[in-house]
């Protein structure tokens, strides 16, 4: 791995998606991530222990483990290298803060009590290594009424306000199609921590970074939250349409050869767009009295809206929305999850990569976001098998002998898969 | 070692920002404590203008995205100014752009251009598609991107249409990803090579990244991940309706599973152990989530809400803005702010994670064009003669 991060370890115990992208933007930076797994209970998007393979892995002669082949670990730890240890045990817990003295930071999404629980508060961890950094993404934060209540994306949609905000405007508020809130913590859990090493670099000192879910998001949507203490009007859904600029919406192309609908994203933020579009359309409406102006194109918004299906639906999608873009005109194909990792540009600039997975094999997933012009990032190692390396780790950092190692294996304090 | 306040005090940005996205990259790194230097040509940052005035002249994007820095009001097309554009370069880390084309590069002052003369300089660039390839020129909004990186077709419901993420999230996200990578960079040249570099960062990449989970699963399993039927809308998909809104239940552990349907009064579902293994649950919905929803339909969120939480099962209400204003929670969190100098005394949110010695402050609002031209030219020039004579030129 390489990137402007090499020469930074973290020690870290992330799962599910917050945790474990704020932990994989590192290591697709450069940085080594070690992650620890405990030993009883795999990370909840490996899935359980007894859950079956599914039915498309048990058709890849690899693939052995279904936690060792869920899309979900593997779509969001690249990079890493993985360890299993026992915390329950006085051994496991003397060798994971052995680890901790080699870590610039420590990062965790456990509810805010259990890293005390387990001995490893900020505070204890400073003793081991007094510039350490920890960052602790949980549902609420460390403090206030709500700290111990529980959550995930599904739940912290709602309660930050992003569920209010995502609908068709009638007033039914809905969840993103995954948990969108893991994607926006884990951003800016990866800022945090760069925000705290900085500030180490500098002043040779640590700190505790305390990321609630659901400020991240409320943060992330700070917009609308300005906009409803400035005019008390709160805010809501409006679909695919923009507060000020009209067209602005997803219409209907004409169906693909195959089958199924495909769909175009146009807006006009300017008349100068707006005119265009009329000219590529070849309709009147420059001649409807209606639409003369961003304003009254908002006002007969639904009636435009119609103007330009009743027009999409016969064109081809990617012709169209390539002859838009060309021309000025806001545009782009509403791409399906395939079609996304077939993307040429994306594919070209290394966002998309084919990595060979032991048990999957060989699939195109999503990379790095990020193209730094010194550091070049390389992704080279896919998401680990669960304890992939722990004797690796073990060794490299604690001079553990393979027969230690073994030892540990045997009294099911480290190993793969479930304990014996 | 410096002792300091403030995590980022040590570092000067040049903002050229004139996207939403570029500007809460900046607006981050001026609340972690750098100095944040917008460069405002004439007529100001176009961001002045995307969005209509409110009532009593303010301005949304403006308060928000502009505040806590500085501007300076500079010409770079005047040849005259670009000597003192330069002159600023000298002093500061990084230069943050987001122009397609790019202005530096017009200018003959792109990274490549700039490199040999002040070889450890940062240049961030954020723009909708990233430099040099084929969607590069391509106009887009959070709309577009929302629509080729994939979330648009798996958000909604399919009898509905694809639907887009909320309000300029491929800019907020991007923002806060291009404020890390310069970070990551900066440390690469402090700390390493003391080389400066360029940095790409594209909103429609940094929301693909974020797709990552329903593409890979889409690879694995040979079934596109779509969006669900609004006929089959359930405690899966989202919140459902409760007496006076929506509400979110998640049932991914047994426990989870079992105390939740002891507080809905549904004691055969919470003893029935087949139903606690996960895998089993969601192969079998129907033996259970009609009547879960049934139960819960009679609750308010206030109380449903506190029961579970009770009992540590992960829940939680549909909250709309003026409700997250008034949450207890954030308020004792400290999340809401005012500004000593906002005549309106308006609460702004705050920050996005908390550092315990080094913390996110709101200090200034947003500033009007050129309002620290004085300050900044005594604080970074020779004289403040510099800058007031080439304000006069323009």
């Amino acid at each position: 791995m390489s990137g402007p991060l090499k020469g930074i370890r973290g020690v870290v115990l992330t799962q599910a998606w917050a945790g474990s992208y704020c932990t994989e933007l590192f290591a697709m930076a450069g940085a080594d991530v070690v992650q620890l797994e405990v030993r009883k209970r795999p990370d909840s998007w490996r899935g359980t222990y007894t859950a079956p393979m599914s039915d498309s892995m048990n058709k890849i002669s690899t693939a052995r483990h279904a936690w060792n082949v869920n899309s979900n670990f593997n779509a969001v730890n690249l990079g890493k290298r993985s360890f299993t240890l026992d915390l329950s045990r006085d051994e496991g817990v003397d060798i994971f803060k052995s680890l901790i003295k080699h870590a610039d930071f420590v990062a965790e999404n456990f509810s805010p009590r259990v890293m005390g629980n387990l001995g490893f508060s900020y505070e204890e961890l400073c003793e081991i290594k007094p510039d350490i950094i920890l960052a602790s993404l949980s549902a609420y934060g460390h403090d206030g009424p709500w700290c111990n209540v529980p959550g995930i994306g599904g739940t912290v949609e709602p309660t930050s306000g992003m569920s209010a905000l995502l609908g068709y405007g009638d007033g039914v508020p809905i969840n993103s199609g995954v948990m969108y809130p893991d994607a926006v913590a884990g951003l800016y859990g990866f800022s945090g921590l760069l925000t705290a090493l900085h500030y180490r670099n500098r002043t040779g000192k640590g700190q505790f970074i305390d990321l609630s879910m659901q400020e991240a998001n409320l943060a992330n949507i700070g917009e609308a939250a300005l906009e409803y203490t400035y005019t008390k009007h709160v805010p809501k859904a409006i679909g695919n349409r923009h507060k000020f600029f009209a067209p602005h919406g997803i219409f209907p192309c004409a169906d693909s050869v195959k089958g199924g609908k495909k769909w175009i994203a146009i807006a006009a933020e300017t008349d100068e767009q707006w005119e265009t579009l009329c000219d590529i359309s070849g309709m009147s409406w420059m001649n409807n009295s209606k639409f003369i102006n961003n304003i009254l194109r908002k006002e007969n918004e639904e009636e435009l809206n119609q103007e330009i299906s009743f027009w999409s639906r016969r064109q081809d999608r990617d012709l169209l929305s390539t002859l838009l873009s060309s021309k000025g005109v806001i545009a782009a194909p509403v791409l399906d999850a395939k079609e996304v990792l077939d993307d040429h540009v994306l594919r070209s600039r290394g966002v998309i990569v084919e990595l060979d997975h032991p048990e999957v094999g060989k699939k195109p997933q999503v990379g790095a976001p990020f193209h730094f012009s010194q550091d070049k990032i390389s992704i080279t190692r896919p998401s680990p098998l669960q304890g992939e390396h722990s004797f690796e780790i073990f060794s490299e950092l604690l001079g553990m002998s393979r027969d230690e190692y073994e030892k540990l294996v045997s009294e099911n304090i480290s190993g793969e898969g479930p304990p014996k | 070692m410096v002792q300091s306040e403030k995590a980022l005090d040590d570092l000067v940005i040049l903002d050229l920002s004139n996207s939403i996205a570029a500007a809460w990259c900046t607006r981050l790194f001026a609340d972690f404590g750098a100095k944040v230097i917008m460069i405002e040509p004439p007529s100001g940052n176009p961001l002045r203008y995307l969005y209509p005035e409110y009532p009593e002249g303010s301005n949304l994007l403006v308060d928000h995205l502009l505040a806590n820095k500085k501007s300076l009001q500079l010409d770079i097309e005047n040849t005259e100014s670009r000597q003192l554009f330069l002159d600023l370069i000298a002093k500061c880390d990084v230069i943050v752009e987001s122009s397609v084309p790019s202005q530096l590069e017009e200018y003959g002052l792109g990274f490549d251009d700039l490199h040999n003369s002040f070889p450890d300089l940062i240049v961030l660039s954020v723009t909708p598609y990233g430099r040099r390839n084929e969607y590069t020129f391509a106009p887009a909004n959070s709309l577009s991107i929302a629509a080729r990186s994939g979330w648009a077709s798996i958000n909604g419901f399919e009898e509905k249409g694809p639907l887009s993420t909320s309000i300029n999230q491929s800019a907020y996200c991007s923002g806060v990803l291009a404020y890390g990578s310069t970070l990551a960079a900066i440390f690469s040249t402090r700390q390493k090579s003391g080389c400066g570099q360029y940095i790409d960062i594209s909103e429609f990449e940094v929301m693909v990244s974020n797709f990552a989970p329903p593409a890979l699963s889409s690879e694995y399993s040979g079934n596109i991940h779509k969006q669900k039927s609004m006929y089959e809308t359930n405690l899966l998909a989202g919140p459902v309706p409760v007496q006076d809104g929506h509400f979110a239940l998640t049932l991914s552990r047994a426990h989870f599973f079992r105390d939740a349907m002891m507080v809905l009064g549904l004691e055969d579902l919470a003893e029935n152990l087949d139903l606690h293994e996960t895998w089993y649950r969601m192969a079998h919905k129907d033996l259970w989530m009609g009547r879960v929803q049934d139960a819960m339909s009679k609750w308010t969120r206030e109380e449903l809400f506190d029961e579970l939480a009770l009992r540590r099962v992960v829940a939680g209400p549909v909250l709309k803005m003026d409700e997250l204003v008034e949450n207890v929670h954030l308020q004792q969190r400290g999340f809401w702010n005012r500004l000593q100098d906002d005549p309106l005394q308006a609460l702004r949110p705050g920050a996005p994670f908390k550092l315990s010695e080094t913390p996110w402050v709101l200090e200034h609002m947003a500033p009007d064009i050129g309002e620290h031209d004085e300050e900044l030219a005594q604080m970074l020039l020779h004289s403040s003669t510099g800058i007031q004579s080439h304000r006069g030129e323009i």
